[in-house]
């Protein structure tokens, strides 16, 4: 793996360089203005003048937005008699243009190998995935929500990112992780990394590895009947108010409906985000709802991430990022699941 | 010394304790301390022993009156949808409750939501709570780890900081101008009542974007809406959303689209604020619970105003009255009306009783 | 979609209550009063009826104009209808003009079944305001335009 130094006037320089060529994507930090209406809530578009500036923790949305769009249009047609598309659907022609997402966090980065499992043959997010280069930043310091460590993650990870800087005494040093990397550092000059610094970074993730627990794993070999009439699912279900902010400020949750849209005589059918905490998503055509209660939903959410996942994948469906522990409006913490569920006998 | 809220929270878990005891209550609807600073949660309690978790502070934003029908049900002995009542009095419910959300248990007992016999108001005047978010913005970057709350100042503590700013400056834009902190429903009385607050213009927030022009009010309106992500939480938190199913999951007419276009999230949300109309107390639930931190507590607010300039309506202020929309009066104001000026028929109630197409109609013999 | 050409007409919905209005419109025909051919009559059974989805609804399908006519307050077909829509009309015209839907666009109006002439007038009316207007923009839905940038973010 290709490790390079780059100081940071040199990172304002190639985030000016693929301004030119792609579409370069950042954290908005501040609410964004009406001016940029057609950028999904929370990210910018940058045009590489100005320096880049990172929250501490994970950025305020999720890297999923550029994976699973909402919406995604799947196919489009049209209604008109004497249109010569009449009775075709078709695919959308879809740019193909690179877009660069800047200032990612390990987490997120993890959260995108994580979603592409359920996702491997799925075409639309493959080709998101082909078009979309992460260029993450690994953390120094942690907020008191962050439980990457917990869920098998590291704060110091390049797992996931295309490339990967981590700062040194005077700037950073890049971890080329892939093609799409090689391709966003090629032509730009830009010395290797020092040795020593390589040797340090790699000790400080050895630490975070030692560090981290992996208690929950335990979680894996319980049998679900019992975790699944666990008492605590009871009082969590009643305050709950069920609506889908943690599903959608998720990293890890990628669930979607499909529905025929139709605007003066034009069709598109979309993929737009669901999630399990609305009744309508597990709703029958029969009218039954196998999940009609909010006690049921709130539990199929962290089984779905802390089991189910798991028990199909391997891994659990959570990177640890501690957004849905910030935002919660009735402040449901996995983090107090997940030790509750380890209690369980 | 204690503070106030320490006072109001001992007294709050003693008389839940009480009630639960006595029998009186099946269940009392409160809440319990938070996991980060800032933050609780809500909390139902069904045993004396868990009285203790509960708590009362500063930062009890989020509307308890939405919890009540839920919790009324869920104390009901289980029978099925064909089942007959069960004769004599069902088990009953106690509820911390401000102004605000005593009034929404109000607007709750005329819409039949809820039945005030089984409901018993455990009535805490409301000092103000505090916006996490207001807080946070004075800190921006530096994480909070701990809160101190006095009576008028917060202790606010990161790792390297500790800094005491003064409570009433963050607390909700919707407290800052609220006339009724006191509950209008009390049946226990925690703590001492607060008093009517006259602040100078309660419509402050609104006024200011009415006198805009009408394309900065829809350049604001688009801006302020465009980071929806259709979570519903301003729904989902609200105690007057109650439908078995919301207009915005309605296939057939779909009202409103599902995905992020900026029309459908505008749409979504005038319809959610339009459906508060003269039944919106302002608590500010809706606004507290937004992840992406949108005002659309304006859109009600608004709603607010007109209904009471109108209609002289403050919701849940008048148990006996009808709820606005769902009565009218002959002589209401029509300005809006194309043809306002045309004349008014006669409004004798002898009228009233007309029926069918006037004589001479086009309509008549088909 | 076409913009504002010389030729440009505006598409005016209009929700008229069967008793009232909607007769008004066939004594206005029968009576040879001329009225703007760009209203859209969607015949309902009172202008109680009318609900706050519809009317949006019509604006987000693309209408460029929305007209709502019921009965005279004191002569609704059922009895109170019309009393009742006008407190939530006064209610929805002030939240679109807060929002900055241009006054103008959503309009309501009386017109009794004996008033084909007052009919004609208030459709010439609300066709000049729209048409001074211009075709609309506020809440209505473009999905063409969609496609091309938010795919992308």
């Amino acid at each position: 793996m290709k490790v390079l130094k780059v100081t940071p006037a040199e990172l304002d320089a190639m985030m000016q360089q693929w301004s030119k060529a792609h579409r370069v994507y950042a954290p908005a930090l501040v609410k964004q203005p009406a001016a940029s209406p057609n950028c999904a809530p929370g990210w910018r578009r940058v045009d590489g003048s100005g320096a880049l500036t990172l929250s501490t923790g994970p950025t305020p949305a999720s890297v999923k937005t550029f994976f699973f769009p909402q919406p995604e249009t799947l196919l489009t047609y049209t209604l008109e008699n004497n249109h010569p598309d009449k009775g075709l659907m078709r695919e959308p022609e879809k740019s193909k243009e690179m877009q660069v997402v800047v200032g990612v966090r390990p987490c997120d980065a993890r959260s995108v190998l994580l979603n592409n499992l359920p996702y491997q043959e799925d075409p639309f997010f493959q080709a998101n995935r082909r078009r979309t280069a992460l260029v993450g930043f690994t953390c120094d310091q942690s907020l008191s929500t962050c439980f990457c460590t917990q869920m098998g993650g590291s704060p110091l990870g390049s797992e996931g990112l295309d490339l990967a800087f981590s700062r040194t005494q005077d700037g950073f040093i890049v971890e080329v992780g892939s093609a799409k990397g090689e391709a966003l550092v090629t032509g730009l000059d830009l010395a290797p990394a020092d040795e020593s610094e390589i040797t340090a970074l790699a000790a400080r993730r050895q630490k975070e590895v030692k560090a981290s627990s992996t208690e929950l794993d335990t979680l894996k070999g319980r049998e679900l009947g019992k975790l699944y009439d666990a008492p605590l699912w009871q009082p969590l279900g009643e305050s709950c108010i069920n609506c889908g902010a943690c599903t959608f400020i998720c990293p890890t949750c990628y669930c979607f409906d499909i529905q025929d849209e139709v605007v003066r005589g034009q069709g598109r059918r979309i993929r737009y985000w669901d999630s399990c905490m609305f009744p309508l998503y597990s709703l029958h055509t029969s009218g039954h709802n196998p999940r009609g209660q909010k006690v049921q939903r709130t539990r199929n959410r962290f089984l779905h991430k802390l089991k189910y996942f798991p028990d199909r994948f391997g891994p659990f469906s959570c990177v640890g990022c501690g957004r849905c522990v910030q935002d919660c409006p009735v402040n449901i913490d996995i983090r107090e699941v997940m030790n509750d569920l380890l209690a369980v006998e | 010394m204690p503070t106030i809220n320490e006072i109001v929270s001992e007294e709050i878990r003693a008389q839940a304790r009480k009630l639960l005891e006595e029998g009186t209550v099946a269940a009392v609807i409160g809440y319990a301390a938070g996991t980060l600073p800032m933050t609780v949660r809500p909390l139902v309690v069904r045993s004396p022993e868990d009285c203790s978790k509960l708590i009362w502070n500063t930062f009890c934003v989020l509307n308890l009156a939405n919890y009540l029908p839920a919790t009324l049900k869920s104390v009901e002995p289980p029978r099925g949808p064909r089942d007959p009542k069960p004769e004599g009095p069902l088990p009953k419910v106690a509820i911390c409750a401000t102004g605000c959300w005593s009034r929404n248990i109000v607007v709750q007992t005329q819409e039949h939501q809820v039945d005030r016999d089984r409901v018993v108001v455990m009535g805490v005047g409301s000092r103000g709570m505090v916006s996490r978010r207001k807080v946070e913005a004075i800190f921006s970057g530096k994480e909070i780890l701990k809160v101190e709350e006095g009576d008028h100042e917060l202790i606010v503590q990161g790792a390297d900081f500790s800094e005491t700013i003064n409570r009433w400056s963050v607390v909700r834009d919707n407290c800052q101008t609220c006339t009724h902190p006191d509950p209008v429903l009390v049946d226990v009385r925690i703590g001492e009542p607060v008093s009517e607050r006259k602040p100078p213009n309660p419509f402050i927030q609104v006024e200011k974007i009415e006198q805009k022009t009408v394309d900065a009010r829809w350049a604001w309106f688009t801006e302020e809406f465009s980071t929806c992500i259709r979570c519903y939480a301003c729904r989902n938190a609200c105690p007057l959303c109650y439908c078995p199913t919301c207009f915005v999951d309605d296939a057939k007419p779909q009202w409103v689209g599902k995905s992020l276009d900026a029309v459908d999230t505008g749409l979504f949300h005038v319809l959610r604020a339009y459906h508060c109309a003269g039944r919106c107390t302002d608590c500010g639930t809706c606004e507290t619970v937004c992840p992406m931190g949108i005002n659309m507590r304006m859109l009600t607010k608004k709603l607010n105003k007109d209904v009471l300039n109108l209609y002289g309506i403050e919701a849940g202020m008048q148990p006996d009255a009808p709820l606005p929309l769902t009565t009218y009066a002959m002589d209401d104001p029509q300005k809006f009306m194309a043809n306002e000026v045309a004349p008014v028929p006669s409004m004798a109630p002898a009228t009233l009783g007309h029926r069918g197409p006037v004589p001479g109609s086009v309509k008549e013999g088909k | 979609m076409t913009e504002q050409s010389t030729n440009w007409e505006p598409k005016i919905i209009a929700f008229l209550c069967n008793w009232c209005s909607y007769a008004g419109a066939d004594l206005a025909g029968v009576s040879r009063f001329q009225y703007p051919s760009n209203i859209r009559i969607v015949r309902v059974p009172c202008s109680g009826r009318v609900s706050e989805n519809m009317i949006l609804s019509a604006l987000k399908s693309g209408a460029d104009g929305i007209l709502v006519s019921g009965c005279h307050p004191g002569d609704c077909h059922y009895i109170s209808g019309n009393y009742f829509a006008r407190r939530r009309f006064a209610l929805l015209s002030n939240l679109l003009d807060f929002i900055g839907v241009e006054p103008g666009r959503v309009n309501f109006s009386w017109v009794s079944a004996s008033e084909g002439e007052q009919f004609a007038e208030v459709v010439q009316g609300v066709t000049e305001k729209v048409k001074a207007l211009g075709s609309a923009s506020r809440l209505v839905k473009k999905i063409d335009a969609l496609e091309t940038e938010l795919q992308v973010a």
